[in-house]
């Protein structure tokens, strides 16, 4: 496997479906190559020494702050995280907070860390961090959510009772993949802001941007199959004809 | 930004530039050439279409959409895939220039992921083009139609891709090829490499194998209820119940 892929999949899927960004990107900001193999004969060639592990903590891996933590020489202690077969926390769920000041409170998922596990719920399970302090100054105090893992820390919400419940992913009679409260037996409907991006709220409300092609013109169909090759098609729209006769090559 | 300084300068030279295309333009007057020659599109700013719009310089953010996809591009002819390849192609030159001028000026080049996006808009589209030809190729000849990868042994004595090449005179002749390409990998140096190289490749694997085992027992230790079937996908070639039996596997408890 390649380590491109390999950093890829590193990142989760939910993790860096809000930002709306091309894993390209995610993939280019994260990569810290320090040495590449010269070109030429080599018995490994295109080996790059580049950092493998990363630091996935409550800053974004296409931010400087991700950046600034994963700094070339950093290395931190490795964290065991909980494999999770089939990911079932998305943003607008509700949720009851089940540890901490919190314990028993209600509220919607916000942001989503697959790497770690981690959700954080809207104003809950907060911390006050104080901010731009200095010798004169004392700071202001902002609040801010803390992780919680999806695992043993929040527990999804039964729509029918409104109570905490444990579920399980079941497929229903149309062949639609569902989460089922295992207590009340009633389907929990994947929230309405699942496809929200920083972009748009769904992709019907989308506004066109200056830069874009139109929609109709993109669903619009112009191919006509024909027996001929891209090349070909493009010589015969532009009235291009080349009748010399290619001399006698060998390929090897 | 500073480039823009230049600006008078930088319009008289697009302004020579555009006098000369139009004049190349007008001589011909009897063929298809001179149709060829002719273009329809308006031109908008010369060298300036090397710069994004001037509303976006210096913003935060510049929105766009997302990129071209395959079963977009299949849609469309091969006249309008051309087209669009040209349109892609300036929005990259001006990307790049927009990205190498911000540094120059350390200012913030706003959502430096558009470049990506229109990289992966040409990727997908050339990956569209390849497609129809070879469809073409493959109807026609029952072969690709593409440059052809071989499998030969390198001068290591470990096999390498080796992309064809056109020559004109046959391999058997090209001595300078042959000098090149055809390495004696029969002697014992070689040979003892590779045997070096095949042992490093097994350590290696080896101790990937002792790694992942010994993760999972860090696993188990910390998540006794856990799910069994989403660590079983995640590392395939562990032994599960080898690893449950293992002595640091086990809590600072007293076992029920």
């Amino acid at each position: 496997m390649r380590l491109t892929q390999l950093l890829c999949s590193s990142v989760g899927k939910w993790s860096k479906q809000f930002s709306n960004l091309p894993d390209r990107y995610i993939e280019r900001t994260m990569n810290q190559v320090y040495w590449k193999n010269p070109k030429g004969s080599q018995y490994k060639p295109n080996t790059e020494v580049k950092r493998k592990k990363f630091r996935f903590s409550v800053h974004r891996p296409w931010t400087a702050q991700f950046r600034q933590q994963n700094s070339p020489g950093k290395l931190y202690k490795k964290v065991f995280v909980e494999p999770i077969k089939d990911w079932s926390f998305f943003r607008g769920d509700r949720v009851e907070v089940l540890v901490g000041p919190d314990k028993g409170k209600q509220g919607y998922v916000k942001q989503i860390i697959e790497e770690r596990n981690w959700v954080f719920v809207e104003g809950l399970n907060c911390t006050l961090k104080d901010m731009g302090g200095d010798k004169k100054y004392p700071g202001i105090y902002v609040k801010m959510e803390q992780p919680l893992l999806v695992t043993t820390q929040v527990s999804l919400v039964d729509p029918s009772d409104l109570q905490a419940t444990a579920f399980e992913w079941r497929f229903t009679e149309e062949g639609d993949k569902v989460r089922v409260s295992t207590r009340t037996g009633r389907i929990i409907p994947l929230p309405a802001s699942i496809e929200e991006t920083i972009d748009y709220k769904s992709k019907a409300t989308y506004k066109e941007q200056p830069k874009d092609t139109l929609a109709d013109d993109v669903s619009e169909v112009t191919f006509q199959p024909a027996l001929k090759t891209f090349q070909m098609d493009i010589m015969e729209s532009m009235d291009i004809k080349d009748e010399r006769v290619p001399l006698k090559t060998y390929w090897y | 930004m500073a480039a823009f300084r230049n600006i008078k300068s930088i319009t008289q030279i697009s302004k020579l530039f555009n006098n000369a295309v139009s004049n190349r333009t007008v001589i011909p007057a009897n063929t298809v050439l001179a149709i060829r020659n002719l273009s329809t599109t308006k031109c908008l700013g010369g060298l300036m279409e090397f710069f994004d719009d001037e509303k976006n310089w210096g913003v935060n953010e510049v929105k766009t959409g997302k990129s071209w996809s395959i079963d977009e591009l299949r849609i469309k002819s091969n006249s309008d895939l051309h087209k669009l390849w040209f349109v892609l192609l300036k929005e990259r030159n001006m990307l790049l220039t927009m990205e190498e001028e911000s540094k120059e000026e350390t200012r913030l080049f706003p959502s430096p992921e558009r470049i990506d996006k229109v990289e992966v808009s040409m990727d997908n589209l050339e990956a569209v083009v390849k497609e129809r030809n070879k469809a073409y190729f493959e109807l026609e000849t029952g072969e690709t139609g593409e440059r052809k990868v071989e499998e030969i042994m390198g001068p290591f004595g470990l096999p390498v891709q080796h992309e064809q090449e056109e020559y004109l005179i046959p391999k058997h002749m090209n001595a300078e090829w042959q000098k090149k390409h055809v390495h004696d990998v029969d002697n014992a140096d070689v040979k003892k490499f590779v045997r070096l190289y095949k042992e490093k490749e097994m350590r290696e694997k080896r101790q990937q194998q002792t790694r992942d085992f010994n993760h999972v027992i860090g696993l188990l230790k910390r998540f006794p209820d856990m799910d069994m079937e989403a660590l079983k996908a995640k590392y395939p070639d562990v032994d599960i119940d080898k690893a449950k039996r293992s002595r640091k596997c086990r809590g600072h408890f007293v076992p029920k």
